[in-house]
Order: C-alpha cells, then structure tokens, then sequence
C-alpha cells in the first residue's frame, strides 16, 4: 500500500506542476484530440468508398480507434513522459538519485511523472465509444463483453508499457538515443490496425510475430474484438486469443523487468 | 565499529575515445575506440562513527566515484566496502533508509513545484512517520532559515536557497551516515558560511558520519578535523589537515626585517628570494636548514625582527597536486570524473 | 571571394561532423521510416479488397501504395526536424545575439547547416531507399516516367526542400513576437500532416475541402513531386503547376528575410 500512497503523490505532484502552466496544458489537450479527430476523418473519408475494412464495417472500426485512444491515451498519460525522462536522467546523471531511493528503482522511473493532459483524448474515447457502439449492425449487448473490455484495455496498456520500458532501458546503455523513441512509434504502428489486414504470403508471418513474438497485436485487437463484436468472433484465432492476451501480459511485464534490471546494472557498471 | 570500512576498493570503465576531424568521425560511424579509465585504483579507508572527513583532491581524483561506490549507485570493479554494515551496492532498502547523498551540482527536487511537495514525496518514498515527518522537518527548516520559501517553485529559489533545500530533504529520514559532494559549490561567501554553520551544528548536535568533498578550502578547515587525500584513485595522505604542510612541504617561510640603512646584498645564498621589499625580505628555506639559515642571518646582519611560518595551507595543496599529477593522467580525466 | 567561400565550407564541414555524432540514430532510423508504409500496404490491400472496386479517385491499389512511397523522398526532402523549434530556442535563451554580431548571415547559415544534414541523411539512407524501391518495383505499374516528367519530378523535389525550409523559419521567426512558438509549431505539424498528402492523396478530400487545399502551399511539400511522378498532373499543367511552387518559395524567401530584419529592429530595440 506504500507504493500506492507514493503513486498518488507522484500524480498530485504532477496536477500541481500542470496546473502551473494551465496555458501549455490546455494547449496540450486541444492538440492531441485534435490528432484524433483527424485520425477520425482520415477513416471517415475512406469510408467513404468502401464497406468494410478487413471484415470490420464503419461503426466497428470506430470501436476500434476508440480503443486505440483508451489506450493509447492511458499510456501517453503514465508512461511516456517518464521513458522520455529515462534517457534524460541518464545523461543528466539524475537516475544516480532514483537508485538511491528505498524503493523499487522500476517503479520510480516507471510512474514519477504523469501528463494529466493526454487523458482528454479518454473521455473523447468515451463518446466515440456510446456513439459507435449502438450504431453496430445487429448489436447485442453483453455483461461479459462489458466486464472484460476495461480489464483487457489495461492488458493491452501493460504489454506497451513493456515494450516502451525496454526500449527506453536500452538507451541506458547506449546513452543519448533519440531514435529509440521512433523505434517505439513505429513498432506500436502496427498495433493501431485490425489484425486481418495482415493477410497474405508477407502478412501472416507479420502478424504472427506481431502477436506470438512481440504481441502488441492482441493489445487493441483483444479488447475492440471483444467489443465491436460477439467476443472476437471474427478473429482468425478466435476467443483464444482473449486467454493468450492474459498470458502474454505477464511473460512482457516479466521479460521488461529483466531486461530493465540488466540495463541498471550496466548502467552500475560503465558510469563513473 | 567503523561505520565505514573500505578494503583495496577499484573502480575502472571504459569511455569511448573521440578523435577529432571529418575523416575520424567518418571512422567513428563503423568503428569505436574504448579506453580503459582507472577511477579507484585500490582504497583501504576506515572513518569511525561521528567523524566528519573531507574528501580533497583535483578533478578527477576518484572522489565522486569513491561518494557513488559508498552509495551504491554504482559497483566497483574490485575490493570490499561495508557502511553501517552494509555492502553498498546491494542496495538494500534497509541501507538506503539510512544514508543520503547530496550532490551540489545536481537537484533531486522537483523543478517547477514548491520544495514542500517534493519533501512529502520524499515522505512517502522514504516511510516515515507523519509525526517524525513534521517535526524533523519544522527543525531543519528552522534551522536553516527556509520556512518563507517551502511554498516557492524550486526554479525560482537562489543557488544557496536551493542548496538548504536539498540538505533538509537529504536529512528527513535522518540518516545516520551522510554524504556531501561539493556542497557549496557556486555559492556566494554568505551562503558558504551558512551551509558551514548548519553542518557542523547538525553534526555535533546528531553525532552522524559525514563524508564530504569540496574544492573550498575553507568549507574543509570549518568543518573537519581529518582529511583524506585522493590523487589518480589512490590515497596519498589520511590525517589533520596542518599535518598536510608537515608532510607535502619541505620549506619553511623565513621573514627578516633588516635594520640599518641597506638591505644586504645576495640574499639567495640562504635561500630561495620568494619577495624583497626594503627592508623586509621573505625567503624559502629547506626545513632542515632552517636552524643553521636563522643563526646565520642572525649573525651576519643588523636585523629588527624575524619569523618563521609554514607555507600557506592552499600552495601546499596546489603543489602536491601538481606533483601527483604528473603526466596526462589529471587533465584527461576532467571530463570524465564529474 | 575565396574567404567567403572558405567560411562557408568551414561552417558546411563544422554542420556534417555535428551531424555524424549520432551515427546510430542515422541508420535505425532512415529504415524505420519505411516500417509506416507496411502498414499502409495492408491497410490500403484490406480497402481494395473490401471497395471490390479496381481503382478510387482515379488510384488503383498500386497506385496508392506506389504513392505512400514517393511521399516518404519528398519528406525526406521537405520535412525539416528542430528547424523553427531550434530557431525559436535561440530566440528564446539569446543565441541569435551571436548572429548579430558576428558577420554570417543566420538564413545563410541555417540553410547550409540543413543542407549538410540532409546530405549526410541521404548518403546514409540511399541504401535502406535503393532497397526498398527495387523492392516495390512492382508497384510502379507505368515504369519510369518520361525523361521531361522525371526532370520536373526533380525539379519539384528540390523545390519542395526550399519550400519546407523558408516556410518553417518563417514560422520560427514568429519566435521575435511570441516566445512560445512550440503549440503553433504543432498545430502547423498536424495541418500540414493532413493537408500536404503525406497521409492520403488529396484527391480523396471531398469538395470544398479540395479547393481549398488546392490554393495553400502545403500540397508542394509531399503531394505534389509524387503526383508529377505518377503521371497525375496532365503535361499541359506541368509548366504552370512547377511556376506556381517556385512563386511559393520565393513568396516564403522573401517572407522570411522580412521577418527577420523585423525581428532583429524589434529585438535590438528591447535591448535583448
């Protein structure tokens, strides 16, 4: 329970430090929503000559961005600040503080900072969410589909979380390492898209790795496929993959905690 | 005990080695050249508990690394080291609930908030008791003086205001054993003497260890009765800080007022002529020439008045430095040390 | 004569050393680059598949895809990282000072210092872009165009890099009057993200959306050298299409140059 009551400091810290520069935070809010609703019209448009993407139809792909931004807003708000801040705090010498600190080191550089303005894209989740949803051809609501979904939204948030820790560990070793970051925005691209789109000679072995290997498919594909329609029906592995998601969450938040105890060490041992 | 033991403690690391020109940094893109850097080259140290000892040394000496070894923020390459007993680079929870670090050229505050937040956070990390909390704070802050500025953005605080702050939140979960890394550096005389008076009122008062760096001369002669020595990784002296003359200065500062109307001529044949100024003279003498230097100026010259001194403490130092740095060594570490 | 040119090749040499410090960064991330456009493959195959129709606004599937290609070298043209945020900076904590006291002219600097970086980018990414073209030559159905398309298809490109970099120290130089550029910056970014065609042909835009973008010059900064490429602007427009680019540039030099000079009377008149 103590990480908690540091957890809650951290973000009120944060609220505090926000609510300081209201200007900037506001400013903030306005653009990434702004980024959405263009995301949003880009469908839009395209819809506009087409059916059906990929099996899914207009107001179930809505589901699916709006799932994409829950999450993607989840993990703007947490993490993202603090891995930008990890290579920072290695070059600035900072991280020397954090590992002094009686407190799981992870922990600390993991959650220290929280954006607070990114989860305006959250409630713009919301709304697309109750305006998608009863617009579904042939929508039936389920209890189960309605419990599962948030849990496999967190699901899905902790796999990228592993991903983002990785990456940023590894700039620890090697120093400043901007590129690490488009690494990241890249390789999470290919979780912003319905898995069946991988299809074909090239794209079954892509869509294989991208949820067998590094499983950043399932983080969106799970919990929208569990939405949009009756659990993942559609989905070529099918409900399956609802208990593959769960297994892969914990084997990436273990192998992220490895490889983030190996970058500290090294980081021990080539520092001055 | 010892609150602080170290045996035969190394510490080395590779840096890359940037050359210079296009051609190089072309070269640069495909291949690297490391150099093997020798931070700690083998320290034996004991400090007792309720010692203050300085760390002193040029840049690049170890020291920094010795204060990040004893943290552990950093494990050595070699050797044994146990504070309070506990090996440092385990890291224990238990063990960092009992030091601190303050580093007098990095922040841990939080930047943009009231250093007030970050103490609660500090709270929080660190477990202790809410009424502990308060009142260790309220003491601190009393003490020195900050209590109109816990409300204020840290960025908006001086150099030496924002030093008191990182000492009060260093010291909440009063440690028992605490380290300073160039505490006053940057700051103003005031400020010095400030930070001076706190330390080694806090000291007396909580009996802690204190293991401090500092280029000030001062701050080290406020503060501590011994100081260590560190040059290219490796301690030359351990003892009082006067005794550093006795050991590193092979001379003695010879005044003579002369009486009568001239100076004597070749004033050289007793030593080196360090100044000449009618009718006084400053002279270096050997020290174990002094006696026979004194009898003889004595008995050739009218004279008025005569002293003998130690150098001063800061040209010995200066001196032994340079002398322990000679070759590369020294100036190739500058920027790596920090 | 010669010591101006030997100034300059002083300060071109100084800007390709600086450049080639993060060499790590260079290789990743001129192929990461490419990782966007595997997704756009997919997403556009799945579109295709579910439209059942052979082509959309006049492009057939290959052609989108072939598209998405040609805008990746007008960005790496076009686009200008840190340009205006870097000007802003120096505006900010006053570093331009030092340009107006020593005798080198900052627009003159800039643009050689840009020069260098994206020569060292292209020497660099020459190899990752030979590949992944000889690699999709399929979907350049039409082969190469005609040697006088191809001439304007360069011609354009170099024009597109001159427009990206005076309309965005332009918009740096905003930087005299508000210190805070770093919103608009972002605000420019997305507009030009939707607007310039780097996330869909233009011709996708409904009216009046289309007419609109028609008059703005964002459309020369990726849309435009990739349309010429693919044959889309008829050959009788060519001539006045390229006239109209080179009147956006030297519309945005001349801005530029303007803006500075105001800037620096209103800079020297605070007194700094």
């Amino acid at each position: 329970m103590s990480y908690l009551g540091v957890f809650l400091t951290f973000a009120r810290n944060s609220l505090i430090r926000d609510m300081t520069f209201r200007a900037n935070f506001i400013i903030e809010l306005i653009s990434s929503m702004s980024w959405m609703a263009m995301n949003l019209g880009f469908y839009t448009l395209v819809y506009r000559y087409t059916q059906n993407i990929a099996g899914w139809d207009k107001y179930e792909f809505f589901v699916f961005i709006a799932t994409t931004m829950f999450v993607n807003s989840l993990v703007q708000a947490f993490f993202m600040p603090n891995a930008e801040e990890l290579s920072e705090m290695v070059r600035t010498g900072g991280l020397d503080f954090a590992l002094l600190k009686p407190i799981d080191t992870q922990f600390l550089v993991s959650l220290q900072r929280v954006n607070w303005s990114s989860l305006g894209n959250f409630l713009v989740a919301l709304m697309l969410l109750a305006y998608a949803v009863p617009r579904i051809e042939g929508y039936q609501f389920s209890l189960a589909a309605a419990v599962l979904y948030p849990l496999y939204i967190v699901a899905g948030v902790l796999i990228l979380y592993s991903v983002m820790i990785t990456l940023a560990a590894t700039s620890i070793w090697l120093g400043r390492n901007q590129s690490l970051y488009d690494f990241w925005f890249y390789i999470t691209n290919f979780s912003r898209y319905p898995m069946e789109i991988y299809d074909g000679p090239f794209g079954k072995p892509l869509q294989w790795a991208f949820t067998f290997i590094i499983p950043i498919l399932v983080v969106i594909n799970v919990p929208a496929g569990i939405m949009a329609k009756p659990i993942l029906a559609d989905n070529p592995y099918g409900p399956w993959l609802a208990v593959f998601a769960v297994l892969a969450t914990i084997a990436a938040l273990a192998f992220s905690r490895w490889v983030f105890q190996k970058a500290l060490g090294s980081y021990r041992s080539a520092s001055s | 005990m010892s609150a602080i033991k170290i045996r035969n403690l190394q510490k080395s690391y590779r840096v890359y080695q940037k050359k210079e020109g296009l051609g190089a940094s072309l070269a640069g893109l495909f291949r690297r050249e490391y150099r093997t850097v020798d931070a700690v080259k083998g320290i034996d140290l004991d400090v007792e508990g309720g010692e203050f000892v300085a760390f002193l040394g040029p840049n690049g000496a170890g020291k920094t690394t010795t204060l990040k070894l004893l943290s552990g923020v950093i494990s050595p390459s070699g050797g044994e080291a146990t504070v309070l007993g506990h090996v440092p680079w385990r890291r224990e929870n238990d063990y960092r609930r009992r030091f601190a670090l303050v580093m007098g050229q990095k922040n841990q505050l939080w930047w943009d908030l009231p250093a007030q937040e970050s103490f609660k956070l500090h709270q929080k990390i660190y477990r202790i008791d809410p009424a502990d909390f308060a009142r260790t704070r309220d003491e601190l802050v009393d003490l020195l003086d900050i209590r109109r500025l816990l409300s204020q953005p840290v960025r908006e605080l001086s150099l030496g205001e924002r030093m008191k702050m990182e000492l009060t939140a260093a010291l909440l979960h009063s440690p028992e054993v605490l380290f300073l890394d160039e505490p006053t550096i940057g700051l103003d005389v005031v400020a010095q003497h400030n930070i001076q008076l706190f330390l080694k009122h806090y000291q007396k008062v909580r009996g802690i260890t204190i293991l401090l760096t500092s280029h000030y001369m001062k701050d080290i002669a406020a503060l501590c009765k011994r100081v260590v020595v560190i040059a290219r990784g490796e301690i030359v002296y351990d003892g009082s800080l006067a005794g550093i003359v006795d050991k590193f200065s092979g001379h003695k500062v010879l005044t003579v007022q002369f009486g009568g109307e001239r100076m004597p001529g070749n004033l050289s044949r007793y030593g080196e002529v360090l100044e000449e100024v009618a009718p006084k003279a400053r002279l270096r003498v050997d020290r174990g020439e002094i006696a026979k230097v004194l009898s003889a100026v004595l008995a050739e010259h009218a004279v008025d008045d005569v002293s003998v001194e130690d150098p001063p403490l800061e040209e010995v130092i200066a001196e032994m430095f340079a002398r322990s740095s000679d070759g590369p060594a020294a100036t190739d570490l500058q920027p790596v040390g920090m | 004569m010669v010591a101006r040119v030997q100034t300059w090749w002083t300060i071109f040499r100084i800007c390709v050393e600086e450049r080639l410090v993060y060499r790590g960064d260079f290789a990743l991330g001129t192929l990461m680059r490419f990782l966007p456009i595997v997704t756009q493959i997919f997403l556009w195959t799945a579109v295709f598949a579910g439209a059942g129709k052979g082509a959309i606004v006049g492009y057939s599937q290959n052609d989108i895809i072939a598209y998405y290609l040609l805008t990746t070298i007008t960005r790496a043209f076009a686009s200008m990282p840190g340009l205006a945020s870097g000007f802003a900076r120096q505006v900010r904590e006053g570093e331009i000072k030092k340009f107006m006291i020593q005798p080198i002219d900052v627009i003159g600097f800039l643009l050689l210092a840009r020069v260098a970086h994206k020569i060292i980018y292209y020497a660099v990414a020459l190899g990752p872009f030979a590949l992944v073209f000889w690699l999709c030559r399929g979907y350049f159905t039409a082969g190469w165009p005609e040697p006088t398309v191809l001439a304007a298809f360069f011609a354009s490109l170099t024009m597109a890099f001159l427009l990206g970099f005076f309309l965005e120290l332009t918009i740096g130089m905003i930087s005299f009057w508000f210190l805070e550029v770093s919103s608009l910056l972002f605000v420019y970014m997305l507009f030009n993200f939707f607007c310039s065609g780097h996330m869909f042909p233009l011709e996708i835009l409904p009216q009046p959306w289309q007419g609109i973008v028609e008059f703005l010059p964002l459309k020369y900064l990726a849309y435009y050298p990739a349309a010429i490429f693919l044959g889309k602007v008829p050959p009788d427009e060519l001539v006045r299409g390229l006239m109209i680019q080179a009147g956006w540039v030297l519309f945005f030099v001349i801005a530029c140059r303007t803006a500075l000079n105001a800037g620096y009377h209103r800079y020297s008149g605070y007194g700094g």
